[in-house]
């Protein structure tokens, strides 16, 4: 047989050591390693080691989650998400975990095939009818997310279902009253940008124009956005669809609060005690999440009342995290705003507006991303 | 626990082999600490999927290993072996029958005489259907005086539970491995060989089998009429290449594993996508299983040599079998019959005029056939099976062509593209060619392969790290 080069076969050899050693070197790293509880980057808990039982090792569930602990603290996690956002990227991938990588610096969510349309239309008809016979003005509005407003920005042919048209069918499901504000975002396009570039989330920009269709819907005479105070609080927010799609190194949105000098605000956070007297907490300014500086993040109940408003009505918002950056527009035409999330607060809205007879309207907000995929809206009823 | 996955490459295998190459073959009188090491680990890793179930393989094993000592002990004539013969065959096909099949026939009948029977609801054992395969090709060999009998539990029970070809195949036979079983040699060249052989399945599972079926997922979720023609045939192809692509992979790694253990497997896929006739198809495709029917099934009914008519019964037994083999429903049933339909067609009907026709035509009606075959396969409702069928049709009110093909055509390229290069022997072609360069040209080639696998690894961590769509497609089998 014929002898092989020298230089081949040792260049065989060490290929075959390199990726034994690769795999060793990263089996140790993981021991050696710290591990982190808490993930900034995905802005999620990463598991923890799972608790030993004979009922979890015969259900299999010890070693499932087993296999999420080690994948979850595995060495240079975030490292590794970027190089295979990368590689799809090189691979001509325009749409990589469910988010597309949009022109102008947008990445935007998909919007995935609806499961939950007429599971979601009848809840919100059943609490419609619960609060038959008491006086209040009941309005559900669902709000198209970036990949509506924002359908010219992605990249072509993607195929892209219709937000508003399952909206229409829980509006007509429901028989609730509907605020569109899809128009008004349409008609606020030129004014700035609607949604966070890299975040799931509509804007301070994008929240006002939801109001003005509320108000127009209600004829409330909405604030001029010029008669508020605005403030940059920060220009490097990088929110959850940075991080799911991995493509890091983009740059940050900026994000702009605004605050009317005429409200006197007293915010209580029924469910943790705290009061305060602004919308924002700025500590989270600091940190990855920095959307949740908008009354705090999650809170199943909060009270907010505000002295100096231009009527002595009182609203309930149910609503999931779409709202919390449209209620500092909201609170100078109520007296008093509760605030209900309703993937916590687990008592019924309904009962709750039923003790309280000075509630005279009820708002249901949602976004359509959320509205499926979360079932917390299954709290309302 | 999958191949493709951080525990097992990470952590089960390393440690596996860092054991078995630690002890020795023999100490203290005990034969085989090697064979210990990798039946505990084997154990471990089917009781990581299935800590129940591992009682049964206790069970199926025994009972084989029982028998072979009693058909050596008592089988002194042809009738007495037959004895032990059927009582082995019969215990694993009710094993295989009450756990994989039951619900299948309660269904049936239900269907059949519409009476309300209740589903024993049982999860199927990973893997039944390939160690009842060997375990009975161990029981038949030894009928027909092909293998020794197996004096060693232990011994026995580390060849049914190997755990590199336990749940996905080969179905490695008990006279392939009972020398090896005793006695093998580990060479340096041969595990360095068979650590290049498990990386190449685990990039072709990851980076290949895991997008393409990606794709698959995808155009599946579109309404009937949402999905032109063009993306129907797509999606087909894609599941296609999936499949394909996840078995070979999962061949490949058992294949390398083996190596590295010092067994040596037989090739369970060469190319099938390549093939130019549905028989040579299924002599590329899924080897151990079509050739332990021939063996075990066609050749002892008397194969073709019996005449037309008992050739096509045979046929149909055969195949009918293989179908349902691959899971408890009536599409793998029907999967198996259009085989066994086009394979007696090519034999009887058109197979002469097949050879005449060029090669790629030939290749191009084989695809076709393969593409609409695992049509089948996917869908094991029929209804969404007939939905799919006017989709490529394009009798469900869709068009020809739509733009949404030409979307996952420029997201999936590159993938679909490496996959459909790597369906043809290509890589053993340029092997070929570089193994005949000279000494310069071979260090190169040496050279780029090794950044082709560093970085081939790094991506493929990445995969699995940001662990996405990995699914394990033989849990039905």
């Amino acid at each position: 047989m014929e002898e092989r080069p020298v230089w081949e076969n040792r260049i065989k050899k060490a290929t075959a050591l390199l990726l034994a050693g690769m795999v060793l070197l990263l089996a140790a790293l993981f021991f050696i390693m710290d591990k982190k509880e808490f993930s900034e980057n995905e802005n999620r808990y990463l598991a923890k080691f799972p608790s030993m039982s004979l009922e979890g090792i015969k259900s299999g569930e010890y070693m499932s989650g087993l296999e999420s602990y080690l994948a979850d603290h595995f060495p240079f996690r975030d490292f590794f998400m970027g190089i295979k956002t990368k590689a799809e990227m090189y691979a001509g991938k325009k749409k990589i975990n469910g988010i597309y990588i949009a022109e102008d610096g947008y990445l935007i969510e998909a919007y995935e095939k609806p499961e939950n349309t007429e599971r979601i239309g009848q809840i919100l008809g059943s609490f419609a009818k619960e609060l038959e016979g008491q006086d209040v003005d009941l309005c559900l509005m669902l709000v198209p997310t970036a990949i509506y407003v924002y359908g010219e920005k992605l990249p072509g042919r993607a195929p892209v279902r219709n937000q508003m048209e399952t909206a229409e069918i829980v509006y007509s499901l429901s028989g609730i009253r509907a605020v569109d504000c899809s128009k008004d975002l349409f008609a606020y396009k030129e004014k700035g940008e609607l949604y966070y570039k890299t975040d799931h989330h509509w804007t301070t920009l994008g929240a006002y124009a939801g109001y003005t269709a509320y108000c127009r819907e209600m004829g409330l005479d909405a604030v001029a956005l010029e008669e508020m105070e605005a403030q940059t609080v920060t220009e490097d927010f990088r929110g959850t669809v940075y991080s799911k799609a991995g493509d890091y190194g983009r740059e940050g949105d900026a994000i702009t609060i605004y605050r009317n000098p005429a409200d006197k605000l007293t915010v209580e956070y029924a469910d943790t005690g705290e009061t305060s007297n602004s919308l924002y907490n700025l500590e989270y300014v600091d940190e990855k999440d920095k959307y949740s500086l908008f009354l705090d993040n999650l809170h199943s109940l909060i009270e907010i009342t505000n002295e100096n408003a231009d009527s002595d009505r009182e609203l309930v918002l149910v609503k999931d995290s779409y709202a919390n950056s449209m209620v500092p527009f909201l609170v100078h035409h109520y007296e008093k705003i509760y605030v209900f999330d309703t993937r916590y607060y687990k008592q019924g809205v309904s009962a709750f507006i039923k003790e309280h007879p000075e509630v005279t309207d009820v708002l249901l907000l949602y976004n359509m991303n959320t509205l499926d995929n979360d079932l917390g809206i299954r709290g309302v009823y | 626990m999958v191949f493709s996955s951080i525990p097992f490459l990470f952590f089960f295998l390393p440690l596996c082999l860092i054991l078995y190459y630690a002890v020795p073959y023999e100490c203290f009188s005990i034969k085989s600490w090697k064979n210990m090491v990798l039946l505990v680990f084997s154990l471990a890793f089917y009781a990581w999927g299935e800590p129940v179930y591992i009682l049964l393989m206790f069970f199926a094993t025994a009972v084989d290993y029982c028998n072979g000592r009693l058909m050596e002990r008592f089988g002194t004539t042809r009738g007495r072996r037959k004895f032990f013969l059927v009582c082995s065959v019969a215990v694993n096909l009710s094993v295989l029958a009450f756990f994989k099949y039951a619900d299948f026939l309660i269904a049936t009948l239900g269907g059949i005489f519409s009476i309300p029977l209740k589903p024993l609801g049982l999860g199927l054992p990973v893997g039944i259907s390939f160690f009842t395969f060997q375990t009975m090709s161990y029981s038949i060999d030894l009928y027909r005086k092909e293998v020794p009998m197996e004096r060693n539990y232990l011994n026995y029970l580390t060849y049914v539970s190997m755990f590199p070809q336990l749940v996905a195949g080969p179905i490695v036979r008990y006279s392939v491995v009972n020398e090896e079983l005793r006695t093998r040699r580990i060479k340096k060249e041969e595990v360095r060989e068979g650590l290049f052989r498990f990386m190449q399945g685990l990039f072709k599972k990851v980076l290949i089998a895991n997008q393409a079926g990606a794709l698959w997922e995808e155009i599946r979720m579109l309404e009937a009429g949402e999905a032109s023609v063009a993306t129907a045939w797509l999606g087909a192809a894609a599941f296609t290449l999936q499949l394909y692509f996840d078995f070979s992979a999962y061949s490949d790694m058992a294949i390398g594993m083996g190596k590295m253990l010092g067994f040596h497997f037989p090739e369970n896929f060469k190319y099938p996508l390549s093939a130019i006739s549905v028989t040579d198809f299924w002599r590329r495709w899924h080897i151990s299983l079509s050739t332990w029917f021939r063996d075990y099934v066609y050749i002892p009914l008397g194969g073709n040599r019996k005449g037309t008519a008992r050739h096509l019964r045979n046929m149909l037994v055969v195949w009918f079998l293989t179908g349902l083999w691959h899971g408890a429903s009536w599409n793998f049933v029907l999967w198996g019959l259009y085989y066994g339909a086009l394979l007696a067609l090519e034999k009887y009907v058109w197979g002469k005029a097949l050879d005449a026709l060029p090669k790629i035509v030939r290749h191009c009606y084989l695809l076709l056939i393969v593409v609409v075959g695992f049509v089948i396969f996917v869908f094991d409702d029929m209804g969404a099976l007939g939905i799919y069928f006017r989709s490529m049709a394009g009798m469900a009110g869709n068009r020809l062509w739509g733009g949404e093909c030409l979307w996952y055509l420029e997201n999936y390229m590159a993938v679909l593209l490496a996959a459909a290069v790597l369906s043809f022997p290509v890589y053993p072609w340029v092997k070929n060619r570089i193994g005949r360069m000279g000494d310069k040209g071979r260090t190169a080639a040496s050279a780029v392969s090794m950044a082709g696998y560093i970085l081939l690894f790094l991506v493929t961590v990445a995969f699995l790290v940001n662990d996405t769509y990995n699914p394990f497609l033989y849990f039905r089998f």
